[in-house]
């Protein structure tokens, strides 16, 4: 955190290899927070150089109320929400029904023991199963289970991002993944 | 307190984000409550399903396009911050421009009148010398 603080102060006063080595240190968290909540490669690529082009043009809005990776997934969060609300407008539509295979793949990843290499072969088909349930969620759940699960952040973290109280975080998540349990249904039930 | 609120507990207790006494409160609950026990299952089963997911490289080159479109800002942008600098030149210009312009159309208006105003003039001058031969005419005969 301390050494983010440096980073920046330094980018302040014109040091334009210390933004360079934030870009490198967050441009994977912030990717994949995006691909997790829009849930297209392409345009996670296309909307994570915009939130560090706003980071490079809106860098002295900073003023270190929080931690510099929390402004930095709030920019990102919104970023989404704003691209999410364009799109409302357009129909895209992304498949989020599981078929038979992939059930059974994903069945057969959970059953297995984690040091299999088969398996870990198996998890790279896996990632399109994970992001078709995530898909299939509505927005706000898709984000707050992103900052959860992929992210790992706590829930004050979450609440400064999101700007919601610890309360709903608490509500919300609980309610993403109750429904999300309603998609992976097939996980829990012992005929498929 | 209601399963309801236990199962919301679940998910902030999966999550490390409940109470001691929460918890306490909780774990005696699963003891008695098998619908819980078997949620407590599913929830622990779905946060597998995301240790599963792996993180996802950026597409090629995204540093050296992101570089270069900031490169691309920073000179729209430099060339931006001349541009109050500019405004002032260009209106100290403009104002200079029409003080002058104006000043030189002041001096033609006074002193070069339309053509059909100066011929006006000058048949009114011809008319009067006309006169003025006629009376001299008048007086002492015809001259010459």
């Amino acid at each position: 955190m301390e050494e983010d603080f440096e980073l920046l102060a330094k980018f302040k006063k014109g040091d334009q290899q210390a933004f360079e080595l934030l870009v490198r240190k967050y441009k994977m968290t912030v990717y994949n927070t995006i691909y997790s909540i829009m849930g297209n490669a392409q345009e996670a690529d296309d909307i994570a150089q915009e939130v560090f082009l706003k980071v490079y043009t809106k860098a002295d809005s900073f003023k270190g109320e929080s931690s510099f990776s929390t402004w930095l997934y709030r920019i990102t969060v919104n970023r989404c929400v704003d691209e999410l609300r364009r799109r409302k407008n357009k129909i895209i539509s992304y498949e989020t029904e599981f078929n038979q295979e992939e059930k059974l793949k994903l069945k057969d990843v959970l059953a297995s023991r984690e040091n299999d290499i088969t398996e870990k072969l198996r998890r790279k088909e896996l990632q399109d199963i994970i992001q078709k349930a995530m898909n299939s969620l509505p927005e706000k759940y898709r984000i707050i289970l992103t900052l959860k699960e992929i992210e790992g952040l706590s829930y004050k973290e979450i609440s400064q991002i999101m700007k919601i109280s610890l309360a709903k975080v608490k509500i919300w998540l609980f309610r993403a993944r109750q429904k999300l349990k309603g998609k992976l249904a097939f996980l829990y039930s012992q005929g498929e | 307190m209601s399963c309801k609120k236990f199962k919301i507990l679940l998910s902030a207790y999966l999550d490390q984000e409940i109470t001691q006494d929460e918890e306490k409160k909780l774990l005696n609950h699963l003891k008695t409550c098998l619908d819980c026990a078997r949620e407590l299952k599913y929830l622990k089963q779905m946060k597998r399903v995301f240790l599963l997911k792996e993180k996802k490289e950026p597409q090629e080159f995204f540093e050296t396009r992101l570089f270069a479109r900031i490169r691309s800002k920073r000179e729209r942008l430099a060339w931006r911050a001349y541009l109050p600098v500019f405004k002032k030149s260009i209106l100290a210009v403009l104002i200079f421009f029409l003080l002058v312009v104006g000043l030189l159309n002041y001096r033609n208006f006074l002193y070069h009148r339309p053509a059909e105003i100066i011929s006006d003039l000058l048949i009114d001058t011809e008319i009067e010398e006309n006169f003025e031969e006629e009376l001299l005419e008048i007086y002492y005969g015809p001259l010459g």
